[in-house]
């Protein structure tokens, strides 16, 4: 699904990611781990195409389509969801409201008609629950006034009226307490199914007991160094990541 | 009559204007008016039209927009019912001004309590029963601002529309401005609105253009009087062709516990200049002013607003949001003036502005004068680009780069025209308002 090769970006002229490759199939829940400046949100940032970082080489192919030729919109409706680190807040625009207009210009790239009123209701009420989110919070501008834990629990909620086939998750985990966490985390493992695919991006292992994943990558300095499965986690969470800097920061680049 | 010593070129023009149309204007009505007309004239020519040199027209160079190939002919309108039944709004009571003339054939009254007179100025003014002389240009004299001299000595008729002490005025009365015809003219209309004791009024301003395949300037001033506990809701739609440039110029009077709120959306038009001046004349009056205005390339809208808090224990509400496109001019001069006795007064004002692109232009001048020792007053500016990481987000959610911002700028007039109560309305100006961001 999504084939990562050889991915070289700078921001402002530094190199972040350093030749980084990473291939996700259907089906799978990929965890990206490492310390902080290891690229993990670069990362995260040039699938979804924000602009300000140069890819200097390498390639993004998402079904076999060039990612990055798409704009950022064009990607979501291919079926890729971004959910930020920092949701940002928008006074005025309902969370409601830009979800109808998201869905449709989803539906209407793939040629499909608009959803029907009550179809995207019965949806609406379906999915909230998966995020216990309140309906207040739907009904009122993105973001605005919400807590840390509902913030993230909005972006959940807007993955899981999406629907995408690729779902990238920027520190998630972040600012959460145990609680949010798991509603976060149940609310992604109801969405897990065999024609979507995960790539949740942390700094800590804990997020990683709620989603449990198939694969486990460590990124350090601008590429992964180590791949294996959930006991990667484990291990990186008993021994921190010295271990990792120490074993390759000698790397030439 | 004539006046003494002319002192600025471009007045001569207007001067000749005024002596030829003596038995026309408005001081044909009545002698008071007439003295007030010739005032009026000398005051002006010592000025003439006003440039850059003039501090309130800083930004704003009338020159460009008015000279002397205008004419001041009245032209008889060609405009059919049909014309002009698209502008009207809700089955509201529909008073149609073609270049500041009411045209009653044209007009929608059948709805019109009949409590509430409307009529022309002229007949108003002649009568003296509805309203007196004295309060014609009452509170505009000290301003000090030449074009309203200039309507003040040229005005042959506009509309009066008065309401009833405690009279509630359910519906609300729309007036259609329509500027029409193949003539490059300038238009004085001159109104005058009185709310009474106790009643309620709203008023509907829309300012379109029909037909219209030359350049017209409209200078029109409405004087509006809020009584003792009146409440008047005031929207403005300002929707011209870019061949009509436009002064708007409303001076409202507020006593002890009116209430005043006015909303003016721009959105069209060559040039719009629009000074609203609010001057509260009794204790525990509620003000509220918002206004949104767009430019887009070419044009340029200038909003002045006045609000003079003259006695204690006030609040007024200011909030005017301008979106700027590429190309285009915006200007906003908000002065709050507080004077010594007004203890308690509560004043706020705030402006916000969006550029969209690097041709965009804004100026904006808020201004607080306060003389009085216990007050709560503030004012703010903001002015920048869209945020990009709202439109990064919404884009990320499958919405286009184009969409992303017509939403984002949707957000940001959504709180000026909720503010306008009545439903027909506020629909009709968010349709404009959507077709112009988007």
């Amino acid at each position: 699904m999504l084939e990562i090769k050889n991915l070289k970006v700078s921001v402002e002229g530094k190199q972040i990611l350093k030749g980084l490759n990473l291939t996700v199939n259907k089906g799978e829940v990929h965890a990206i781990m490492g310390p902080n400046g290891a690229g993990k949100s670069t990362l995260a940032s040039v699938i979804a195409g924000r602009e300000e970082y140069e890819v200097e080489d390498g390639s993004i192919l998402f079904n076999g389509k060039d990612m990055l030729e798409l704009s950022p919109d064009e990607r979501a409706k291919e079926g890729l969801f971004l959910a930020f680190q920092y949701p940002i807040e928008i006074p005025g625009v309902t969370t409601i409201n830009f979800l109808k207009t998201a869905v449709n210009e989803i539906r209407a790239y793939k040629g499909q008609e608009p959803m029907e009123a009550k179809e995207f209701l019965a949806r609406l009420k379906e999915k909230q629950k998966v995020v216990q989110m309140d309906t207040n919070l739907t009904g009122r501008s993105v973001n605005e006034g919400f807590s840390g834990g509902e913030k993230k629990r909005n972006e959940i909620f807007q993955m899981a009226m999406l629907e995408p086939q690729l779902a990238v998750l920027d520190e998630t985990d972040s600012g959460l307490d145990i609680d949010a966490l798991r509603i976060v985390a149940q609310g992604v493992n109801s969405l897990r199914s065999k024609k979507n695919a995960f790539l949740v991006i942390t700094h800590y292992q804990r997020l990683l007991e709620y989603i449990i994943p198939d694969f486990v990558h460590v990124l350090f300095d601008g590429r992964i160094v180590k791949s294996g499965t959930k006991e990667l986690a484990l291990e990186l969470e008993s021994k921190g990541y010295d271990w990792i800097k120490k074993e390759f920061s000698e790397i030439p680049a | 009559m004539s006046v003494a010593t002319v002192k600025k070129d471009t007045a001569t023009k207007w001067l000749e204007e005024f002596e030829n149309t003596a038995a026309n204007r408005l001081g044909a009505s009545n002698g008071e008016i007439k003295v007030k007309q010739e005032k009026a004239i000398k005051d002006f020519s010592e000025i003439g039209i006003p440039d850059k040199k003039l501090e309130d027209f800083k930004y704003t160079n009338v020159r460009l927009y008015l000279n002397d190939e205008f004419s001041v002919k009245r032209i008889a309108t060609r405009l059919k019912s049909s014309d002009v039944r698209h502008l009207f709004i809700g089955g509201h009571v529909s008073i149609v001004m073609v270049n500041g003339r009411f045209v009653k054939e044209l007009s929608s009254l059948k709805n019109l309590p009949k409590e509430v007179t409307v009529k022309n100025l002229f007949t108003a003014l002649k009568e003296t029963t509805q309203i007196e002389a004295t309060q014609f240009n009452g509170q505009l004299e000290d301003k000090n601002n030449p074009l309203v001299m200039l309507n003040t000595a040229l005005a042959y008729d506009g509309i009066f529309i008065s309401v009833p002490e405690n009279f509630e005025c359910k519906g609300p009365i729309h007036i259609v401005n329509i500027s029409a015809g193949n003539t490059k003219a300038l238009y004085n209309p001159r109104n005058m609105i009185k709310v009474g004791q106790g009643a309620s009024l709203t008023l509907i301003e829309s300012y379109q253009s029909v037909e219209l395949s030359e350049k017209v300037f409209t200078n029109s001033v409405t004087e509006v009087i809020v009584e003792k506990n009146a409440t008047l809701n005031n929207y403005i739609l300002q929707d011209e062709d870019a061949l009509a440039t436009q002064n708007n110029v409303h001076q409202v009077t507020v006593s002890t516990a009116g209430k005043f709120n006015n909303v003016t959306v721009s959105v069209n038009g060559g040039m719009v200049r629009n000074d609203l001046n609010v001057a509260i004349n009794g204790e525990n009056c509620e003000i509220h002013m918002h206004g949104l205005f767009i430019a887009k390339d070419g044009q340029h809208i200038d909003n002045h607003t006045l609000v003079e808090h003259n006695v204690a224990n006030c609040y007024s509400n200011e909030l005017y949001k301008g979106v700027i496109f590429d190309g285009g001019t915006g200007v906003f001069n908000g002065k709050i003036y507080v004077k010594q006795d007004a203890q308690k007064t509560n004043a706020y004002q705030s402006n916000k502005n969006i550029l969209l692109g690097d041709k965009a232009t804004i100026n904006t001048k808020p201004q607080l004068e306060i003389y009085a020792d216990d007050v709560k007053c503030s004012h703010g500016t903001t002015t920048g680009m869209l945020d990009k990481e709202a439109l990064f987000y919404l884009q990320t959610r499958g919405l286009n780069e184009t969409l992303a911002q017509k939403v984002l700028l949707h957000a940001f007039t959504q709180e000026i025209s909720d503010n306008i109560i009545d439903d027909a309305f506020r629909k009709y100006i968010e349709q404009k308002i959507e077709s112009h961001i988007a």
